[in-house]
């Protein structure tokens, strides 16, 4: 009995292809997300250094500690720059194929819509549709399990947070119809 | 068998005091806005409220406390001043309606808010550690003496903690320097571990390190002593505590506890919440609350009120000018 | 013993039908959330602790650690049988636990694993027991000054020790810190880096920030990286339990010296992530035959898991007793003790005994029944990942949205949860270190202002934190971890013994 073992391969049929060309590499993403922070330290040590900072009778002012983070942030991002150039090893390195990237963005997109969709239906009404239609389009699951499930989930959290324990929860027109 | 009794005279009660309030009622559970973060005085009051208000079936939607203490309260201003027109939002409010405007540039006025009710007025005691000296004027001479400035643990920077503190060293001469902690009970376990050397908290905020015999209230802010005179530590009541001028310490502050909807609701919404909280201060739970916390009990709503907070206002615009903290 | 006392005031406290059904719900939510890929112990506390709001202290405490419990015991399972792990201190239970599995010896692995955990929590509560008190009025020395010098310490144990990149994990801690400043500055009471924004000046959330960092980037990465998720489904006899049961003694070394590095690493905050690993590197290297190890070796599941842990329960004392917690769940547990006004800290021990004892003596609890609970319903919560993924994926976006909207009430916290969503996912990919990242954005503004308060009581002079043996201590230990690579490489260069940490990785 204690070796029972049973083999559960949960088959994925929107698998990416083993040899998608890459979108970009490392190296890449790398030197852009080191730009980006580069110029956020910018931006915020310009803020600090107009809050004030420098060390007076009390010790640091409020922009002292924001205003000197900023320069190491900067000048780290500047190092990693630097590294990424001068690496070799990390420029074959495949940050992500394109089949890879459609996946990512299968599933970031359809949050994106779920937050901008919970400000107008609520968040009962928008995640039903976010875990019936991802279960459907993306999942490829029978239509009248997508919404069983989607239902169920989203009554089971309303009843818990609205109902049970008084969290109020971002609602839209279909709860106002009910009362809520 | 009584306990069936109280049942029918609670529901004869609600039934009696149904026509009063016929006009408007909240259709969703209602939200008090706490101005501060969590076991402050502000969130032990809403607590209290919440459990007041049902326990007494003072209103039929459920009462949600949300804690917005972000940003020293300006979190919860912020807040209320987006909220427009939802009468279901009451803040608690206290001196920082006043100060947090003139200390940090905030956009945000009082009078945009909707005024109900001013409810409490809280104290402040001068606190010290056991170990220190034992009164008022043994106190001053320490710190006049002392090589290094006495040091003084407050809550929050520019506000009524840090101002007490200026006004303390005007008075007297002597120097002290004020450590701004996040909330009044850091405040208190630094002033017990000796890291401070004092402390100006509301009478809450240090109770329970007094009665554990870890501090000592020196003097109360206020012109006349605190009325409660039930024991609470083994020796003394809240009656107990001199006045900060008896002791020759001229300085008084008191501070608003307060209610207000946010702007633009109706005059029957309003009307509404005038009616629960005059009926939640007379509930047994207030009451009990009040002497525990030694608030000094007020009740103004309406014009009475409207005229205590342009004095007020103008009172702690005052002295946050002579303290220097209003923001060019 | 006044403890032993206290201890079973604790079990008084805890025997009501109430807090048992809580604690029993906590573990099988616990176990659900460890299980899932993309949850696990921090992020399955944060989310759920805006449910225990509304109840008392001491039961939501109770209810969230049981959370904790099982979590830790669920991550095991998730580690072994589909080699994923749930936690970072789950990873090296990988090395040994998947290969166990995948040789057909899931249920001894299983059974390794879960009993190790409980003996290394056991370890971490006994120590809590006896010692809490004494930490506690210790803690009464902790000022500023001193407050600061821990912080400093965390920082520099993450500077020192970690294996990323030195560059990534200074990005990672600088911009933490920076996003820590954001909102109203306490010491001087003015905005800062706020943009005139009225969202930015409540600050940025650090529960939302790692909703999103771990949550949301690990669903991103999940769909990007499993082609499908293989398992093994496993079920426990009692014939097998008792096997491996009977074979503990022989490892009864292991076990004691994963027990001792793991409360040890769990009282020095910020230092649980590393025990495992450590845990794990040093059973190999004391081993008479270290290259059966990352070859399904029982002892290399004993080794990690006894002292991951062990290290998560001791991470609790620092929490309490001083305010400081010793890892990512302590962190979210400190930030839930406050919003049930309670203050962690010197007096907490004094002014809850209540709730203390009945927090310590829920561990004693919580483990035993965790076991058991563990022990018997391992298949039905393996057969969760029969799920499909697109059916579970939705399900934790949605779960993480409501923790995030319902901390604040703020629509702008989901917005920056998807941001950090992102961010996680990237970062994750370029090697840029999360956990200083995270560590940052919960200690820095309370490490900032532990420097300025130190600063105003100085006059600004830095001898303040060589001021007394207490601070000075800690201050100088920082300083060493800090160079602590440069001054191991030093030692190695005179001795021929190789540096330890390095070697066992590879």
């Amino acid at each position: 009995m204690s070796n029972a073992e049973l083999e559960i391969a949960v088959d994925d049929p929107t698998a990416p292809e083993e040899n998608s060309p890459a979108v970009t590499n490392s190296r890449t993403v790398d030197v852009a997300v080191s730009l980006l922070l580069l110029a956020l330290a910018v931006v915020l040590a310009w803020d600090n250094w107009r809050t004030g900072a420098s060390w007076d009778s009390t010790g640091p002012e409020p922009g002292y500690f924001p205003f000197y983070l900023s320069v190491i942030l900067g000048g780290a991002s500047l190092y990693g720059i630097g590294a990424a150039f001068l690496s070799g090893k990390e420029a074959v390195e495949t940050f992500v194929t394109r089949a890879q990237l459609r996946r990512v963005m299968a599933v970031f997109v359809p949050t994106l819509l779920f937050c901008i969709a919970m400000q107008f239906l609520g968040i009962y009404v928008a995640s039903f549709l976010l875990i019936a239609g991802f279960m459907r389009i993306v999942g490829k699951i029978a239509i009248w399990k997508s919404l069983l499930t989607a239902f169920l989930f989203s009554a089971v959290m309303f009843v818990t947070f609205d109902i049970v324990f008084d969290v109020l929860m971002p609602k839209g027109p279909l709860e106002a119809a009910f009362g809520y | 068998m009584r306990n069936l009794i109280k049942i029918a005279a609670t529901t004869v009660a609600l039934f009696a005091s149904a026509p009063a309030f016929a006009g408007w009622e909240p259709t969703k559970p209602v939200e008090i806005v706490v101005a501060a973060g969590a076991g402050g005085a502000s969130d032990q009051m809403a607590r209290m409220m919440q459990a007041a208000i049902q326990k007494n079936n003072l209103l039929k939607q459920p009462v949600v406390v949300s804690l917005k203490g972000g940003a020293s309260g300006a979190e919860a201003l912020m807040y209320m001043k987006s909220s427009d027109g939802d009468p279901n939002k009451v803040l608690i409010a206290y001196s920082l309606i006043y100060m947090l405007p003139l200390s940090a540039k905030l956009p945000f006025d009082w009078r945009e808010l909707s005024p109900v009710a001013v409810i409490a007025l809280d104290q402040f005691v001068l606190w010290d550690n056991v170990n220190g000296p034992k009164t008022v004027k043994e106190f001053i001479e320490a710190a006049k003496a002392s090589s290094s400035p006495f040091k003084m643990g407050g809550t929050g920077s520019k506000r009524e903690d840090h101002v007490l503190t200026v006004f303390m060293e005007k008075k007297t001469g002597a120097k002290f320097s004020y450590l701004p902690y996040k909330s009044g009970g850091e405040a208190a376990t630094q002033l017990v571990g000796g890291h401070t050397e004092s402390n100006v908290n509301n009478p809450s905020e240090n109770l329970e390190v007094w009665r554990a015999g870890q501090v000592r209230p020196l003097c109360v802010f206020d012109k006349e002593r605190i009325s409660y005179t039930t024991k609470v530590t083994e020796t003394q009541s809240w009656n107990d505590i001199p006045t900060c001028k008896e002791q020759g310490l001229d300085v008084q502050y008191l501070m608003l506890r307060g209610m207000f909807l946010p702007g633009k609701v109706t005059p029957e919404q309003q009307e509404f919440y005038v009616d629960l909280f005059s009926k939640l201060v007379q509930t047994a739970e207030y009451k009990d609350y009040m002497e525990k916390q030694a608030l000094k009990p007020i009740f103004l709503t309406g014009k009475d009120m409207l005229q205590f907070l342009e004095e007020d206002g103008s009172l702690n615009k005052q002295l946050m000018t002579e303290a220097g903290f209003v923001a060019k | 013993m006044e403890a032993l006392g206290l201890l079973l005031h604790g079990f008084a406290v805890l025997l009501t039908w109430k807090t048992l059904a809580l604690m029993m719900v906590g573990l099988v939510l616990g176990v659900f959330v460890g299980v899932l890929p993309g949850l696990g112990g921090p992020n399955g506390v944060a989310i759920l602790l805006p449910l225990t709001f509304s109840m008392d202290p001491t039961s939501a405490i109770v209810m969230l650690s049981c959370i904790y419990w099982g979590a830790l015991f669920g991550g095991a399972i998730t580690s072994i049988l589909f080699n994923i792990p749930g936690e970072a201190w789950s990873v090296a239970t990988t090395f040994d636990g998947y290969p166990m599995a995948q040789q057909g010896k899931a249920a001894e692995a299983l059974t390794a694993a879960f009993t190790s955990s409980f003996i290394g929590s056991l370890v971490a509560v006994l120590l809590i027991t006896f010692l809490a008190p004494w930490i506690s009025s210790f803690a009464l020395k902790f000022g500023p000054p001193e407050f600061f010098a821990v912080y400093l310490l965390t920082f520099c144990s993450f500077v020192g020790l970690g294996r990323e990149d030195k560059h990534k994990t200074v990005i990672a801690m600088s911009l933490g810190l920076l996003l820590a400043g954001v909102g109203m500055d306490t010491v001087s009471g003015q905005l800062r880096m706020t943009f005139g924004s009225t969202d930015l000046l409540r600050g940025i959330n650090f529960l939302v920030a790692v909703i999103g960092l771990f949550g949301i980037s690990e669903i991103l990465l999940t769909m990007e990286e499993r082609l499908a998720l293989r398992g093994h489904a496993a079920s426990i006899s009692l014939r097998t339990v008792l096997a491996v049961w009977k074979d503990l003694p022989k490892y009864w070394l292991t076990l004691l010296r994963s027990s001792v590095i793991g409360c040890w690493l769990g009282i020095t905050p910020g230092g649980a992530i590393a025990a495992s690993f450590m845990g794990y590197n040093l059973a190999k290297r004391f081993s008479k035959d270290p290259d059966s190890f990352g070859k399904g070796r029982i002892e290399g599941v004993f080794a990690p898991e006894t002292a991951a842990h062990a290290s998560g329960t001791a991470a609790l004392l620092p929490m309490l007793a001083l305010g400081i917690p010793g890892s990512g769940t302590a962190a979210i547990l400190l930030g839930g003790l406050m919003v049930w006004g309670l203050n962690p800290g010197p007096l907490l021990f004094v002014e809850h005994k209540d709730f203390v004892w009945g927090l310590i003596a829920s561990m004693y609890l919580g483990n035993v029944v965790g076991l058991v609970l563990v022990l018997s319903t391992v298949p039905i919560f393996a057969s969760i990942l029969r799920v499909p993924f697109a059916a579970v994926a939705p399900m934790i976006v949605v779960s993480c949205a409501i923790g995030a909207y319902a901390i604040q009430n703020a629509m702008f916290d989901v917005w920056l949860m998807l941001g950090f969503g992102v961010v996680g996912y990237v970062f994750k990919k370029i090697k840029i270190p999360l956990a200083p990242f995270t560590l940052a954005l919960v200690l820095g503004s309370r490490a900032e202002d532990a420097f300025r308060q130190s600063m105003i009581i100085s006059g600004g002079n830095m001898k303040v934190f060589w001021a007394n043996g207490l601070v000075g201590t800690i201050t100088t230990l920082a300083i060493l971890l800090l160079f602590w690579p440069l001054i191991d490489r030093l030692v190695a260069s005179f001795g021929k013994a190789s540096p330890p940490a390095a070697k066992a990785e590879a």
